[in-house]
Protein backbone atom coordinates (compact mmCIF):
# COMPACT_ATOMS: atom_id res chain seq x y z
CA UNK A 1 0.00 0.00 0.00
CA UNK A 2 1.00 3.76 -0.22
CA UNK A 3 1.71 5.35 2.69
CA UNK A 4 3.36 8.93 4.10
CA UNK A 5 6.57 8.98 5.43
CA UNK A 6 6.62 9.72 9.22
CA UNK A 7 10.37 11.58 8.37
CA UNK A 8 8.86 14.37 5.99
CA UNK A 9 5.64 14.87 8.27
CA UNK A 10 7.90 18.38 9.45
CA UNK A 11 7.82 19.61 5.63
CA UNK A 12 4.05 19.26 5.16
CA UNK A 13 1.78 22.33 5.38
CA UNK A 14 -1.12 22.26 7.28
CA UNK A 15 -3.70 19.23 7.18
CA UNK A 16 -7.34 19.29 5.32
CA UNK A 17 -9.94 16.80 4.94
CA UNK A 18 -11.34 16.42 1.64
CA UNK A 19 -13.53 14.40 -0.28
CA UNK A 20 -12.09 12.18 -3.01
CA UNK A 21 -14.47 9.82 -5.23
CA UNK A 22 -16.70 9.18 -2.57
CA UNK A 23 -13.85 8.98 0.16
CA UNK A 24 -12.72 11.06 2.78
CA UNK A 25 -8.90 11.80 2.58
CA UNK A 26 -6.70 13.65 4.71
CA UNK A 27 -3.90 15.78 2.33
CA UNK A 28 -1.75 18.68 3.37
CA UNK A 29 -2.05 22.08 2.36
CA UNK A 30 0.36 22.49 -0.78
CA UNK A 31 -0.14 18.51 -2.42
CA UNK A 32 -2.86 18.29 -5.00
CA UNK A 33 -5.90 16.11 -4.55
CA UNK A 34 -4.58 13.74 -6.64
CA UNK A 35 -1.31 12.91 -4.17
CA UNK A 36 -3.56 13.22 -1.12
CA UNK A 37 -6.00 10.39 -3.32
CA UNK A 38 -2.89 8.65 -3.63
CA UNK A 39 -1.60 8.52 -0.23
CA UNK A 40 -4.91 8.28 1.27
CA UNK A 41 -5.44 4.69 -0.80
CA UNK A 42 -8.20 5.53 -3.50
CA UNK A 43 -7.01 4.45 -6.27
CA UNK A 44 -9.83 4.80 -9.04
CA UNK A 45 -10.62 8.28 -9.62
CA UNK A 46 -12.44 7.97 -12.46
CA UNK A 47 -13.38 5.73 -15.88
CA UNK A 48 -11.99 5.66 -19.68
CA UNK A 49 -13.72 7.25 -22.31
CA UNK A 50 -14.75 4.80 -24.38
CA UNK A 51 -14.06 1.88 -22.38
CA UNK A 52 -14.68 2.48 -19.37
CA UNK A 53 -11.53 1.32 -17.91
CA UNK A 54 -10.64 2.26 -14.16
CA UNK A 55 -8.18 4.97 -14.14
CA UNK A 56 -6.05 7.09 -11.93
CA UNK A 57 -3.02 9.58 -12.07
CA UNK A 58 0.07 8.55 -13.85
CA UNK A 59 2.10 11.48 -14.18
CA UNK A 60 1.06 13.51 -11.55
CA UNK A 61 1.87 16.75 -13.80
CA UNK A 62 -1.08 17.62 -15.78
CA UNK A 63 -0.29 16.30 -18.85
CA UNK A 64 -1.60 13.08 -19.35
CA UNK A 65 -5.34 13.22 -18.77
CA UNK A 66 -5.77 10.18 -16.32
CA UNK A 67 -6.65 11.97 -13.44
CA UNK A 68 -9.30 14.16 -14.88
CA UNK A 69 -12.41 14.74 -11.97
CA UNK A 70 -15.83 17.07 -11.29
CA UNK A 71 -14.24 18.96 -8.85
CA UNK A 72 -16.20 21.23 -6.78
CA UNK A 73 -19.07 21.13 -9.73
CA UNK A 74 -16.21 21.97 -12.62
CA UNK A 75 -15.66 19.01 -15.02
CA UNK A 76 -12.83 17.81 -16.09
CA UNK A 77 -10.23 19.30 -13.53
CA UNK A 78 -6.81 17.51 -13.57
CA UNK A 79 -6.80 16.57 -9.95
CA UNK A 80 -2.89 16.11 -9.93
CA UNK A 81 -2.96 20.35 -10.77
CA UNK A 82 -5.55 21.67 -8.10
CA UNK A 83 -4.50 21.81 -4.75
CA UNK A 84 -5.86 20.20 -1.77
CA UNK A 85 -8.93 22.64 0.53
CA UNK A 86 -10.81 21.75 3.10
CA UNK A 87 -14.10 20.51 2.01
CA UNK A 88 -13.09 20.14 -1.56
CA UNK A 89 -15.08 17.54 -3.38
CA UNK A 90 -13.80 15.62 -6.19
CA UNK A 91 -15.92 13.40 -7.88
CA UNK A 92 -15.34 10.46 -10.58
CA UNK A 93 -16.46 11.29 -14.22
CA UNK A 94 -17.90 8.86 -16.76
CA UNK A 95 -18.86 6.53 -14.50
CA UNK A 96 -22.36 4.73 -13.37
CA UNK A 97 -22.96 4.53 -10.38
CA UNK A 98 -19.29 5.39 -9.20
CA UNK A 99 -15.79 5.34 -10.31
CA UNK A 100 -15.37 2.27 -8.47
CA UNK A 101 -18.25 0.07 -9.31
CA UNK A 102 -18.75 1.30 -12.83
CA UNK A 103 -21.52 -0.81 -14.27
CA UNK A 104 -20.20 0.41 -18.29
CA UNK A 105 -17.14 -1.49 -17.58
CA UNK A 106 -19.07 -3.73 -19.28
CA UNK A 107 -18.50 -2.08 -22.86
CA UNK A 108 -14.63 -3.06 -22.76
CA UNK A 109 -15.15 -6.77 -22.14
CA UNK A 110 -17.97 -6.65 -24.76
CA UNK A 111 -15.61 -4.83 -27.42
CA UNK A 112 -12.35 -7.29 -25.95
CA UNK A 113 -10.97 -7.05 -29.48
CA UNK A 114 -11.57 -3.19 -29.87
CA UNK A 115 -14.53 -0.94 -30.74
CA UNK A 116 -14.28 0.82 -34.60
CA UNK A 117 -17.00 3.44 -34.25
CA UNK A 118 -16.31 3.71 -38.09
CA UNK A 119 -18.13 0.17 -38.84
CA UNK A 120 -19.79 -0.25 -35.60
CA UNK A 121 -23.57 -1.52 -36.81
CA UNK A 122 -23.13 -0.49 -40.59
CA UNK A 123 -24.30 -3.73 -41.64
CA UNK A 124 -28.12 -2.28 -40.72
CA UNK A 125 -29.24 0.98 -41.14
CA UNK A 126 -31.92 0.06 -38.32
CA UNK A 127 -29.06 -1.24 -36.00
CA UNK A 128 -26.98 1.60 -36.98
CA UNK A 129 -29.75 4.81 -35.70
CA UNK A 130 -29.96 2.75 -32.43
CA UNK A 131 -26.56 2.44 -32.39
CA UNK A 132 -26.07 6.13 -32.47
CA UNK A 133 -28.85 6.91 -29.96
CA UNK A 134 -27.03 5.07 -27.25
CA UNK A 135 -23.63 5.79 -28.23
CA UNK A 136 -24.79 9.87 -28.10
CA UNK A 137 -25.97 9.01 -24.58
CA UNK A 138 -23.05 7.21 -23.43
CA UNK A 139 -20.31 9.75 -24.94
CA UNK A 140 -18.48 13.26 -23.81
CA UNK A 141 -16.30 13.69 -21.39
CA UNK A 142 -17.98 14.53 -17.93
CA UNK A 143 -20.96 16.83 -18.01
CA UNK A 144 -21.48 20.87 -18.07
CA UNK A 145 -20.68 22.85 -14.59
CA UNK A 146 -24.34 22.92 -12.70
CA UNK A 147 -23.75 27.17 -12.32
CA UNK A 148 -22.07 29.45 -14.91
CA UNK A 149 -19.01 31.07 -14.07
CA UNK A 150 -19.40 34.69 -12.15
CA UNK A 151 -15.77 35.32 -12.21
CA UNK A 152 -14.12 36.69 -15.42
CA UNK A 153 -11.12 38.54 -14.75
CA UNK A 154 -9.49 40.81 -17.50
CA UNK A 155 -6.07 39.74 -19.44
CA UNK A 156 -3.10 41.67 -19.27
CA UNK A 157 -0.43 41.71 -21.49
CA UNK A 158 3.17 41.41 -20.65
CA UNK A 159 5.89 42.98 -22.84
CA UNK A 160 9.35 41.69 -22.48
CA UNK A 161 12.91 41.27 -24.02
CA UNK A 162 12.82 37.15 -23.47
CA UNK A 163 9.91 34.95 -22.86
CA UNK A 164 11.19 31.54 -21.16
CA UNK A 165 8.39 28.81 -21.30
CA UNK A 166 9.12 25.89 -19.00
CA UNK A 167 10.89 26.26 -15.26
CA UNK A 168 12.52 23.41 -15.21
CA UNK A 169 16.57 22.72 -14.97
CA UNK A 170 16.68 24.44 -18.60
CA UNK A 171 14.00 27.36 -18.83
CA UNK A 172 15.19 28.53 -14.79
CA UNK A 173 18.55 28.20 -15.98
CA UNK A 174 17.80 30.49 -19.14
CA UNK A 175 15.57 33.11 -17.03
CA UNK A 176 18.47 33.82 -14.64
CA UNK A 177 20.92 33.81 -17.67
CA UNK A 178 19.14 36.12 -19.81
CA UNK A 179 17.80 37.95 -16.87
CA UNK A 180 21.38 38.39 -15.31
CA UNK A 181 22.91 39.74 -18.95
CA UNK A 182 20.01 42.62 -19.00
CA UNK A 183 17.19 41.43 -20.10
CA UNK A 184 13.71 42.00 -18.97
CA UNK A 185 12.57 38.12 -18.46
CA UNK A 186 9.33 36.43 -17.83
CA UNK A 187 9.30 32.51 -17.44
CA UNK A 188 6.25 31.05 -17.28
CA UNK A 189 5.91 27.42 -16.06
CA UNK A 190 2.31 25.22 -15.71
CA UNK A 191 3.52 23.06 -12.39
CA UNK A 192 2.04 24.25 -8.86
CA UNK A 193 5.70 24.55 -8.14
CA UNK A 194 8.13 25.15 -10.75
CA UNK A 195 10.84 23.27 -10.96
CA UNK A 196 10.56 20.36 -13.02
CA UNK A 197 11.84 17.30 -13.39
CA UNK A 198 14.55 18.44 -10.91
CA UNK A 199 11.85 18.02 -8.36
CA UNK A 200 11.80 14.20 -9.34
CA UNK A 201 15.55 13.61 -9.33
CA UNK A 202 17.08 11.90 -6.00
CA UNK A 203 20.30 13.45 -7.03
CA UNK A 204 19.24 16.82 -6.84
CA UNK A 205 15.57 17.13 -5.93
CA UNK A 206 13.52 19.94 -4.50
CA UNK A 207 16.38 22.07 -2.98
CA UNK A 208 18.35 22.33 -6.29
CA UNK A 209 14.99 23.32 -7.77
CA UNK A 210 14.02 26.08 -4.95
CA UNK A 211 17.76 27.24 -5.65
CA UNK A 212 17.19 27.67 -8.86
CA UNK A 213 14.08 29.14 -8.47
CA UNK A 214 15.78 31.83 -6.02
CA UNK A 215 18.24 32.47 -8.52
CA UNK A 216 16.36 33.22 -11.37
CA UNK A 217 13.94 35.85 -9.56
CA UNK A 218 17.17 37.09 -7.65
CA UNK A 219 18.48 37.92 -11.00
CA UNK A 220 15.23 39.69 -11.97
CA UNK A 221 13.20 37.51 -13.64
CA UNK A 222 9.71 37.67 -13.05
CA UNK A 223 8.12 33.81 -12.42
CA UNK A 224 4.58 32.99 -13.13
CA UNK A 225 3.94 29.48 -11.51
CA UNK A 226 0.81 27.68 -12.24
CA UNK A 227 0.36 29.29 -15.38
CA UNK A 228 0.50 26.92 -18.93
CA UNK A 229 1.74 28.43 -22.29
CA UNK A 230 -1.68 27.53 -24.37
CA UNK A 231 -1.53 29.04 -27.66
CA UNK A 232 0.39 31.01 -29.96
CA UNK A 233 -0.94 33.78 -32.02
CA UNK A 234 2.04 34.85 -35.10
CA UNK A 235 -0.52 37.17 -36.66
CA UNK A 236 -1.34 39.86 -33.97
CA UNK A 237 1.18 42.23 -32.26
CA UNK A 238 4.56 40.19 -34.28
CA UNK A 239 3.51 37.02 -31.75
CA UNK A 240 1.38 36.70 -28.90
CA UNK A 241 1.64 33.57 -26.32
CA UNK A 242 -1.60 33.16 -24.22
CA UNK A 243 -0.84 31.47 -20.91
CA UNK A 244 -3.22 31.21 -18.61
CA UNK A 245 -3.58 29.90 -14.62
CA UNK A 246 -7.03 28.47 -13.52
CA UNK A 247 -7.93 32.01 -12.61
CA UNK A 248 -5.99 34.55 -15.14
CA UNK A 249 -5.20 34.39 -18.60
CA UNK A 250 -2.17 36.54 -19.99
CA UNK A 251 -1.13 37.45 -23.23
CA UNK A 252 2.85 37.51 -23.20
CA UNK A 253 4.91 39.47 -26.05
CA UNK A 254 8.36 38.57 -26.43
CA UNK A 255 11.59 39.99 -28.95
CA UNK A 256 12.88 36.23 -28.01
CA UNK A 257 11.60 33.16 -27.23
CA UNK A 258 12.91 30.35 -25.44
CA UNK A 259 11.45 26.92 -25.10
CA UNK A 260 12.31 24.50 -22.28
CA UNK A 261 9.09 22.77 -21.87
CA UNK A 262 11.00 19.28 -21.64
CA UNK A 263 9.23 16.00 -21.66
CA UNK A 264 6.05 14.28 -21.23
CA UNK A 265 6.42 10.62 -18.99
CA UNK A 266 4.58 8.54 -21.57
CA UNK A 267 3.48 5.02 -21.08
CA UNK A 268 5.37 1.75 -22.43
CA UNK A 269 3.67 -0.48 -25.00
CA UNK A 270 2.86 -3.64 -22.20
CA UNK A 271 -0.49 -5.14 -22.16
CA UNK A 272 -3.10 -3.01 -19.29
CA UNK A 273 -0.79 -0.17 -18.73
CA UNK A 274 -3.44 2.27 -17.92
CA UNK A 275 -4.26 0.40 -14.62
CA UNK A 276 -4.15 2.78 -11.44
CA UNK A 277 -1.42 1.68 -9.46
CA UNK A 278 0.86 2.46 -12.57
CA UNK A 279 2.49 5.34 -12.81
CA UNK A 280 5.44 6.82 -14.35
CA UNK A 281 8.69 6.54 -12.46
CA UNK A 282 9.20 10.60 -12.19
CA UNK A 283 5.64 11.16 -10.92
CA UNK A 284 6.77 8.31 -7.85
CA UNK A 285 10.09 9.92 -6.95
CA UNK A 286 7.92 13.08 -7.37
CA UNK A 287 5.50 12.21 -4.46
CA UNK A 288 8.49 10.43 -2.59
CA UNK A 289 10.87 13.75 -2.29
CA UNK A 290 8.14 16.37 -2.60
CA UNK A 291 5.38 15.31 -0.76
CA UNK A 292 7.14 11.95 1.36
CA UNK A 293 4.58 9.69 -0.33
CA UNK A 294 5.42 6.15 -1.07
CA UNK A 295 3.34 4.50 -4.05
CA UNK A 296 3.76 1.15 -2.81
CA UNK A 297 5.40 -1.24 -0.41
CA UNK A 298 5.93 -3.94 -3.11
CA UNK A 299 6.94 -1.78 -6.57
CA UNK A 300 7.52 -2.99 -10.30
CA UNK A 301 10.14 -0.73 -11.93
CA UNK A 302 10.09 -1.42 -15.59
CA UNK A 303 12.39 0.47 -17.94
CA UNK A 304 13.68 0.98 -21.21
CA UNK A 305 16.71 0.09 -21.59
CA UNK A 306 18.49 3.31 -22.10
CA UNK A 307 17.16 5.04 -19.05
CA UNK A 308 18.81 1.77 -17.07
CA UNK A 309 21.15 4.50 -14.97
CA UNK A 310 18.49 6.63 -13.79
CA UNK A 311 15.90 3.76 -13.02
CA UNK A 312 18.48 2.35 -11.03
CA UNK A 313 18.87 5.85 -8.79
CA UNK A 314 15.75 5.93 -8.52
CA UNK A 315 14.76 2.58 -7.58
CA UNK A 316 17.31 2.83 -4.79
CA UNK A 317 16.14 6.24 -3.41
CA UNK A 318 12.24 4.05 -3.21
CA UNK A 319 14.27 0.80 -1.26
CA UNK A 320 15.44 3.80 0.94
CA UNK A 321 12.01 5.17 1.60
CA UNK A 322 11.28 0.99 2.60
CA UNK A 323 9.50 -0.35 -1.16
CA UNK A 324 10.24 -3.61 -2.26
CA UNK A 325 11.86 -2.69 -5.31
CA UNK A 326 11.90 -4.93 -8.52
CA UNK A 327 13.71 -3.57 -11.47
CA UNK A 328 13.62 -4.88 -14.59
CA UNK A 329 13.52 -4.56 -18.39
CA UNK A 330 10.66 -3.76 -20.05
CA UNK A 331 10.76 -6.31 -22.79
CA UNK A 332 10.91 -8.71 -19.66
CA UNK A 333 6.79 -7.62 -18.84
CA UNK A 334 3.72 -8.98 -20.40
CA UNK A 335 1.25 -7.35 -18.94
CA UNK A 336 0.12 -5.78 -16.01
CA UNK A 337 -2.10 -7.37 -14.08
CA UNK A 338 -5.14 -6.55 -11.18
CA UNK A 339 -8.77 -6.47 -10.63
CA UNK A 340 -8.96 -2.60 -10.88
CA UNK A 341 -5.65 -1.29 -9.59
CA UNK A 342 -1.68 -3.41 -10.68
CA UNK A 343 -1.67 -6.48 -8.19
CA UNK A 344 1.17 -8.42 -10.51
CA UNK A 345 3.23 -8.29 -13.12
CA UNK A 346 2.84 -11.05 -15.91
CA UNK A 347 6.45 -11.54 -17.29
CA UNK A 348 7.31 -13.17 -20.55
CA UNK A 349 9.18 -16.24 -18.90
CA UNK A 350 5.58 -17.34 -17.23
CA UNK A 351 7.02 -15.76 -13.83
CA UNK A 352 4.16 -13.83 -12.17
CA UNK A 353 5.60 -10.58 -10.21
CA UNK A 354 3.28 -9.95 -7.34
CA UNK A 355 3.59 -6.02 -6.07
CA UNK A 356 1.01 -2.83 -5.26
CA UNK A 357 2.33 -0.19 -8.11
CA UNK A 358 3.53 -0.89 -11.26
CA UNK A 359 6.22 2.36 -12.11
CA UNK A 360 6.60 2.89 -15.96
CA UNK A 361 10.76 4.62 -17.09
CA UNK A 362 9.85 5.53 -20.80
CA UNK A 363 12.35 8.38 -22.49
CA UNK A 364 10.31 11.83 -22.01
CA UNK A 365 8.23 12.69 -25.51
CA UNK A 366 9.52 15.84 -26.51
CA UNK A 367 6.91 18.97 -25.41
CA UNK A 368 6.84 20.15 -28.94
CA UNK A 369 3.50 21.53 -29.49
CA UNK A 370 3.90 25.24 -28.60
CA UNK A 371 7.42 25.58 -30.50
CA UNK A 372 5.29 23.80 -33.48
CA UNK A 373 2.45 26.29 -33.01
CA UNK A 374 5.46 28.85 -33.77
CA UNK A 375 6.57 26.81 -36.87
CA UNK A 376 9.40 25.10 -35.41
CA UNK A 377 10.43 22.00 -36.78
CA UNK A 378 10.29 18.76 -35.16
CA UNK A 379 11.95 15.48 -35.93
CA UNK A 380 10.79 12.25 -34.98
CA UNK A 381 13.26 9.80 -33.60
CA UNK A 382 13.65 6.85 -31.52
CA UNK A 383 16.27 8.44 -29.18
CA UNK A 384 14.31 11.48 -28.30
CA UNK A 385 11.15 9.64 -27.70
CA UNK A 386 9.25 11.42 -30.04
CA UNK A 387 9.07 14.59 -32.02
CA UNK A 388 11.95 16.34 -30.65
CA UNK A 389 12.58 20.26 -31.02
CA UNK A 390 15.16 20.59 -33.94
CA UNK A 391 17.82 23.75 -32.68
CA UNK A 392 21.49 24.13 -33.80
CA UNK A 393 24.12 24.00 -31.66
CA UNK A 394 23.83 27.22 -30.31
CA UNK A 395 19.84 25.85 -29.71
CA UNK A 396 18.20 28.23 -32.58
CA UNK A 397 15.64 26.34 -33.74
CA UNK A 398 14.06 27.19 -37.29
CA UNK A 399 12.27 30.20 -36.61
CA UNK A 400 14.29 33.10 -36.12
CA UNK A 401 14.00 34.77 -32.68
CA UNK A 402 12.93 31.60 -31.31
CA UNK A 403 15.01 28.63 -29.19
CA UNK A 404 15.40 25.75 -27.68
CA UNK A 405 17.06 23.85 -24.47
CA UNK A 406 16.78 20.95 -22.40
CA UNK A 407 14.71 18.03 -23.09
CA UNK A 408 12.43 19.47 -25.49
CA UNK A 409 15.15 18.92 -27.94
CA UNK A 410 15.63 15.49 -27.13
CA UNK A 411 16.27 13.95 -23.64
CA UNK A 412 19.46 14.79 -21.58
CA UNK A 413 18.70 15.06 -18.12
CA UNK A 414 18.25 18.05 -15.97
CA UNK A 415 22.32 18.64 -15.09
CA UNK A 416 23.21 18.77 -19.13
CA UNK A 417 19.41 20.94 -19.20
CA UNK A 418 20.49 23.24 -16.81
CA UNK A 419 24.16 23.67 -18.42
CA UNK A 420 22.15 23.86 -21.92
CA UNK A 421 19.58 26.86 -20.66
CA UNK A 422 22.28 28.68 -19.35
CA UNK A 423 23.89 29.45 -22.64
CA UNK A 424 20.55 29.78 -24.52
CA UNK A 425 19.16 32.42 -21.69
CA UNK A 426 22.45 33.91 -22.02
CA UNK A 427 22.31 34.13 -26.11
CA UNK A 428 18.58 34.65 -25.99
CA UNK A 429 19.22 38.02 -24.17
CA UNK A 430 22.10 38.89 -26.55
CA UNK A 431 20.04 38.69 -29.59
CA UNK A 432 16.99 40.91 -27.79
CA UNK A 433 19.42 43.27 -26.46
CA UNK A 434 21.36 43.51 -29.72
CA UNK A 435 17.86 44.08 -31.56
CA UNK A 436 16.43 46.71 -29.10
CA UNK A 437 19.60 49.02 -29.69
CA UNK B 1 -9.85 -7.10 -21.26
CA UNK B 2 -6.44 -7.18 -21.88
CA UNK B 3 -5.46 -4.15 -24.37
CA UNK B 4 -2.25 -1.79 -24.51
CA UNK B 5 -3.68 1.08 -24.35
CA UNK B 6 -1.64 4.86 -26.54
CA UNK B 7 -4.01 7.44 -26.05
CA UNK B 8 -5.04 7.31 -22.40
CA UNK B 9 -7.49 9.93 -23.54
CA UNK B 10 -9.54 8.33 -26.24
CA UNK B 11 -8.79 4.89 -25.19
CA UNK B 12 -6.94 3.95 -28.89
CA UNK B 13 -4.87 1.00 -28.35
CA UNK B 14 -2.17 -0.37 -30.40
CA UNK B 15 -4.92 -3.09 -32.19
CA UNK B 16 -6.75 0.14 -33.07
CA UNK B 17 -3.30 1.53 -34.33
CA UNK B 18 -2.91 -1.76 -36.99
CA UNK B 19 -6.18 -2.19 -37.51
CA UNK B 20 -5.79 1.86 -38.97
CA UNK B 21 -3.04 1.00 -41.03
CA UNK B 22 -4.19 -2.35 -42.63
CA UNK B 23 -6.97 -0.33 -43.66
CA UNK B 24 -4.66 1.75 -45.16
CA UNK B 25 -4.40 5.16 -43.03
CA UNK B 26 -0.63 5.31 -42.82
CA UNK B 27 -0.67 9.11 -42.27
CA UNK B 28 -0.73 10.49 -38.81
CA UNK B 29 -3.20 13.19 -39.48
CA UNK B 30 -5.34 10.66 -41.04
CA UNK B 31 -4.83 7.76 -37.78
CA UNK B 32 -5.99 11.19 -35.83
CA UNK B 33 -8.93 10.91 -37.99
CA UNK B 34 -9.51 7.12 -37.92
CA UNK B 35 -8.66 6.23 -34.19
CA UNK B 36 -9.10 9.61 -31.87
CA UNK B 37 -5.78 9.76 -30.79
CA UNK B 38 -4.66 12.64 -29.83
CA UNK B 39 -7.99 14.58 -29.82
CA UNK B 40 -8.98 14.37 -25.90
CA UNK B 41 -8.01 16.36 -23.00
CA UNK B 42 -4.38 16.11 -23.40
CA UNK B 43 -4.18 16.82 -26.95
CA UNK B 44 -1.61 14.40 -27.88
CA UNK B 45 0.96 15.13 -24.90
CA UNK B 46 1.08 11.71 -24.14
CA UNK B 47 0.03 9.60 -27.24
CA UNK B 48 1.77 12.13 -30.04
CA UNK B 49 5.70 10.51 -29.51
CA UNK B 50 4.74 6.91 -29.01
CA UNK B 51 2.33 6.53 -31.88
CA UNK B 52 4.13 8.59 -34.10
CA UNK B 53 7.29 5.98 -33.18
CA UNK B 54 4.97 2.75 -33.33
CA UNK B 55 3.43 4.36 -36.73
CA UNK B 56 7.04 4.91 -38.36
CA UNK B 57 7.70 1.03 -37.16
CA UNK B 58 4.77 -0.20 -38.81
CA UNK B 59 5.16 1.42 -42.22
CA UNK B 60 8.48 2.35 -42.35
CA UNK B 61 8.19 5.93 -43.68
CA UNK B 62 8.86 9.20 -42.38
CA UNK B 63 6.07 10.46 -39.94
CA UNK B 64 5.09 14.27 -39.25
CA UNK B 65 3.41 15.38 -36.66
CA UNK B 66 -0.33 16.05 -36.94
CA UNK B 67 -1.58 19.92 -36.61
CA UNK B 68 -1.13 21.53 -32.99
CA UNK B 69 -3.78 23.94 -32.10
CA UNK B 70 -5.09 25.94 -29.41
CA UNK B 71 -5.50 25.61 -26.62
CA UNK B 72 -2.39 23.37 -25.71
CA UNK B 73 -3.97 22.91 -22.01
CA UNK B 74 -6.89 22.51 -20.61
CA UNK B 75 -8.31 26.00 -19.96
CA UNK B 76 -11.17 27.22 -18.01
CA UNK B 77 -13.80 28.69 -21.01
CA UNK B 78 -14.77 32.17 -18.32
CA UNK B 79 -10.92 33.18 -18.79
CA UNK B 80 -11.14 33.37 -22.91
CA UNK B 81 -14.95 34.99 -22.37
CA UNK B 82 -13.74 37.70 -21.00
CA UNK B 83 -11.09 39.12 -23.83
CA UNK B 84 -12.73 41.36 -25.84
CA UNK B 85 -10.16 40.28 -28.69
CA UNK B 86 -11.14 36.83 -28.03
CA UNK B 87 -14.18 37.70 -30.19
CA UNK B 88 -12.64 38.84 -33.09
CA UNK B 89 -10.05 37.49 -35.74
CA UNK B 90 -7.33 39.24 -37.45
CA UNK B 91 -9.24 39.82 -40.86
CA UNK B 92 -12.80 41.16 -39.31
CA UNK B 93 -13.73 44.70 -40.08
CA UNK B 94 -12.55 47.19 -37.96
CA UNK B 95 -14.79 47.68 -34.65
CA UNK B 96 -17.74 50.34 -34.94
CA UNK B 97 -17.00 53.12 -33.45
CA UNK B 98 -18.43 52.77 -29.57
CA UNK B 99 -18.61 56.93 -29.39
CA UNK B 100 -21.58 56.84 -31.58
CA UNK B 101 -24.94 57.97 -30.41
CA UNK B 102 -27.24 55.55 -29.72
CA UNK B 103 -30.86 55.28 -28.30
CA UNK B 104 -30.74 53.15 -25.03
CA UNK B 105 -33.64 51.04 -26.37
CA UNK B 106 -31.67 50.21 -30.19
CA UNK B 107 -28.35 49.57 -28.45
CA UNK B 108 -28.19 46.09 -29.27
CA UNK B 109 -29.61 46.43 -32.44
CA UNK B 110 -27.54 49.35 -34.14
CA UNK B 111 -24.08 47.12 -32.67
CA UNK B 112 -25.41 44.26 -34.65
CA UNK B 113 -25.72 46.36 -37.76
CA UNK B 114 -22.46 48.32 -37.03
CA UNK B 115 -20.35 44.96 -36.94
Amino acid sequence: MSRRLPHAASSRGLPVELSVAGATVRGFAGESVAAAALAGGVRVLSRSLKYHRPRSAFCMEGHCGGCLMRIDGAPNRRACQVPCASGLVAEGQNAFPSAEHDLLGAVDFVFARGLDHHTLMTSSSLLNAMAKKVVRQLSGLGTLPAAPAVELPPVPTHRVEVAVIGGGAAGLAAARAAAEAGAATLLVDDQLVPGGSLRADPLLGPAVADDAIAAATDAGAILHAATTAIAFFPEDDGGVLVAASERQARRVVARQWVWATGGYPVMLPIADNDRPGVLALRAATRLLLQHGILVGGAICVLTDPRLWAEAEVAAAALRRAGAEVTLLEVAQAEQILGRKAAQAVALRDGRQLDCDAVLLAALPSPATEGPRQQGCAVELSERAGGFALVVDADGRTTVPGVWGCGDVCGYRGPAAAAAEGARVGASAARAALGAAS
Amino acid sequence: MKKIVLCRCEDTTLADLEHCVARGYCDLEEVKRYTGFGTGPCQGKECLGPVGLALARLTGSAVRPFTSRPPLSPVPLRLLASDPAAYRFADDPPEPDRAEPAEPDDAATSTREGA
